[in-house]
């Protein structure tokens, strides 16, 4: 339905992103179903562990073939600009995740908010007011209305 | 009558005011989250689901909560169609036609009180719809075994496929990516590790609450991360709501007619909402003729597709609550939270835990009249929200997302994987391959490959089994029939709007 109404607007022929999606799914398909040999079956069952993923890989390569030679349409795809913030984010993010631990949440989601405010485009200002304000709503969610717990500061414990 | 009895003890579990408070609580953020653009009801209840985990909330009140901002998501969606002309979910599409020529000739006001009012019937059609047809699917269900319920799998797929209005290739190559990606984890039945690649943290399969919240939350940032000007938005006097009741009345057959067509379209699987509205709108359109003046600030034009949509949601929850296969992609979430929770969906559901079952129809119905309320006098504070900027909204999105997500573990694990299944989630959709097949795939793998061994290890390993019996053979032609009215349906939906 969405595809119908915009169906000039934003899209392009998909030949090369539908074809490298297709030699991937293939690519995923032939190792599942090389990897679902090594299941062996057991316990008498009529049906081993690997007989269902080969099930699903074979139409899954048939229909990634398909694709391969029947392209169709993609949405327009982003330029280098946004594909430069798309992949800054996803490193805020990545990070994010690997030092919330180490760090606390209070100082890993401050940085963390602060420059994904950025990424989306405010300036410093708004980015440093509204960051601090939804780290501190956050932490105030989670741990005091919710009662989860988040990562303390080490060394420091309250 | 024993549904009757059944709705006084769902009342009594719905009016407890724990559960109260939640589907309050659910209407009101529901509202708000379907009426920022680019939020549906999936992202939305996606979002909520670590949420509800934290809460540690009883099944029955998870449930009730979620359910009301799936609500409140159908009601909020019409918002940004009339207010800024982009549909705040899918189904909010049809909306933007009538709605948002009405706004501009300074009737927002009138188009936002028809809506909800058109909204407020077809969710209400819908219930008395839930608690009449689900016991009786339920009765027909019962006698289902595993072979029947591979075929109704089957069934899910193939008109989730058919209706999806897409390719049909990628529709399916959608679902089988998601079945393969269901088959990770330990075998259930015999132990043994697949796909693992010795990751601990895989042995239990991919988290499903992970992957929907990668695929819907993270996907829709990176997506708004193309374009981060935003547009333009001129802003309009909306005046009050409270004239649209009495418009609505006059529009009170469009909205009968509306109502019961997306009822009709929100029961069958693969269809949903988006079906519902388009067809009661474009039905609408056809019933009135000339003299209506659909496209150009038609009252009916507003009031046909919010009926259908929210009909079309209610009638999605029977198939998700009585056969454990959901219809679209918010009740496969639901079904998410359920089967997460222990709790499996099906004809068992209705016998062992009525009180749960009853006590959410209740709910709808009462949030229904909350949302009622949120809608009609209170409307205009919803319509401030949407001019929240973009950069605060959406860093706050993700990190709901990353918070709720990594609360559930405390585990970067899962994190990781949450980012990944974002990226997954937006090449798909740059892709147009459909993101909601790979969800019902790696949600019903496990249960269709379990009933595929059972019927196998019941049969002795003779793969006739799956199509000996009557009612699996109907619902493979059932399929069959959807399929193809699929395709008519895509063709029919070109053929309009080009």
């Amino acid at each position: 339905m969405s595809d119908a109404s915009q169906e000039d607007a934003g899209r392009v022929p998909g030949v090369i992103g539908d074809r490298i999606a297709g030699a991937l799914l293939l690519a995923l398909a032939v190792g599942a179903w090389w990897l679902s040999h090594d299941l062996e079956s057991g316990f008498m069952q009529p049906i081993g562990p690997g007989e269902y993923p080969r099930l699903i890989s074979l139409p899954l390569a048939a229909l990634s073939l398909l694709l391969i030679l029947k392209p169709g349409f993609n949405q327009r795809w982003p330029g280098r600009a946004a594909l430069l913030r798309q992949a800054l984010t996803l490193l805020v993010l990545a990070c994010y995740a690997g030092l919330v631990k180490p760090l606390g949440f209070l100082p890993a989601s401050l940085a963390a908010v602060i420059l994904l405010i950025r990424l989306f485009g405010a300036a410093w200002k708004s980015a440093l007011i509204s960051g601090a304000v939804l780290t501190l709503a956050l932490y105030a969610l989670f741990e005091f209305v919710l009662g989860m717990p988040l990562p303390n500061i080490p060394g420091l414990d309250w | 009558m024993d549904i009757l009895a059944f709705l006084a003890q769902g009342f009594a579990v719905a009016l407890e005011p724990q559960n109260l408070f939640l589907a309050v609580v659910g209407c009101v953020i529901g509202t708000l989250i379907g009426a920022l653009p680019g939020l549906g009801p999936v992202n939305g209840v996606a979002l909520m689901i670590p949420l509800s985990f934290n809460f540690s909330l009883p099944a029955t009140g998870a449930l009730i909560l979620l359910v009301s901002v799936y609500y409140g998501c159908m009601y909020g969606g019409r918002i940004s169609s009339i207010v800024l002309n982009i549909p705040g979910d899918e189904p909010a599409m049809m909306t933007t036609l009538d709605g948002y020529p009405m706004a501009l000739q300074g009737r927002g006001g009138e188009a936002l009180g028809v809506s909800a009012v058109a909204s407020f019937v077809g969710a209400g059609v819908a219930t008395v719809g839930l608690a009449l047809f689900a016991p009786l699917l339920v009765q027909f269900a019962i006698r289902f075994g595993p072979a029947e319920y591979f075929a109704l799998f089957v069934l899910a797929f193939a008109t989730i496929g058919g209706v999806t209005g897409g390719s049909l290739i990628k529709s399916f190559l959608a679902a089988f990516l998601g079945l393969l990606l269901g088959s990770v984890g330990i075998d259930a039945v015999s132990g043994v590790p697949r796909y693992t690649f010795g990751l601990y943290e895989l042995y239990d399969g991919i988290d499903f609450i992970v992957a929907l919240v990668g695929l819907f939350a993270i996907s829709e940032c990176l997506i708004y991360l193309e374009d981060i000007r935003g547009t333009s938005r001129p802003t309009l006097t909306l005046g009050s709501a409270i004239p649209g009741v009495r418009s609505a009345g006059r529009c009170a057959p469009t909205i009968a007619r509306g109502s019961l067509i997306g009822f009709v379209a929100g029961v069958l699987p693969g269809a949903g909402a988006a079906l519902g509205s388009f067809l009661a709108y474009m039905l609408e359109k056809r019933w009135v003729g000339r003299e209506g003046r659909f496209g150009l600030g038609d009252p009916r034009g507003v009031a046909a597709p919010e009926a259908g949509n929210n009909a079309a949601a209610g009638g999605a929850l029977i198939p998700m609550l009585s056969l454990g296969i959901p219809g679209s992609g918010t009740t496969a979430i639901l079904l998410a939270l359920l089967l997460s929770m222990n709790i499996t969906p099906g004809p068992l559901l209705f016998e062992q835990q009525p009180e749960m079952v009853w006590g959410l129809v209740a709910a709808l119905v009462i949030g229904n009249f909350v949302l009622l309320v949120l809608n009609v006098p209170l409307v205009s504070l919803f319509a401030k929200v949407l001019q929240a900027p973009g950069w605060f909204l959406m860093p706050m999105v993700v990190m709901v997302a990353f918070v709720g997500v990594y609360s559930l573990n405390n585990s970067a694990f899962d994190l990781y994987m949450m980012l990944g299944f974002g990226v997954l989630g937006y090449a798909l959709r740059k892709l147009e391959i459909p993101t909601v097949p790979v969800v019902l795939g790696l949600l019903l793998g496990g249960q269709m490959e379990f009933n595929l061994r059972r019927a196998m290890s019941i049969s002795g390993g003779d793969w006739s089994i799956l199509w000996s019996s009557g009612i699996s053979l109907g619902i493979y032609l059932f399929a069959v029939t959807l399929i193809v009215a699929g395709l008519v349906y895509s063709w029919v939906v070109r053929g309009r709007l080009r």
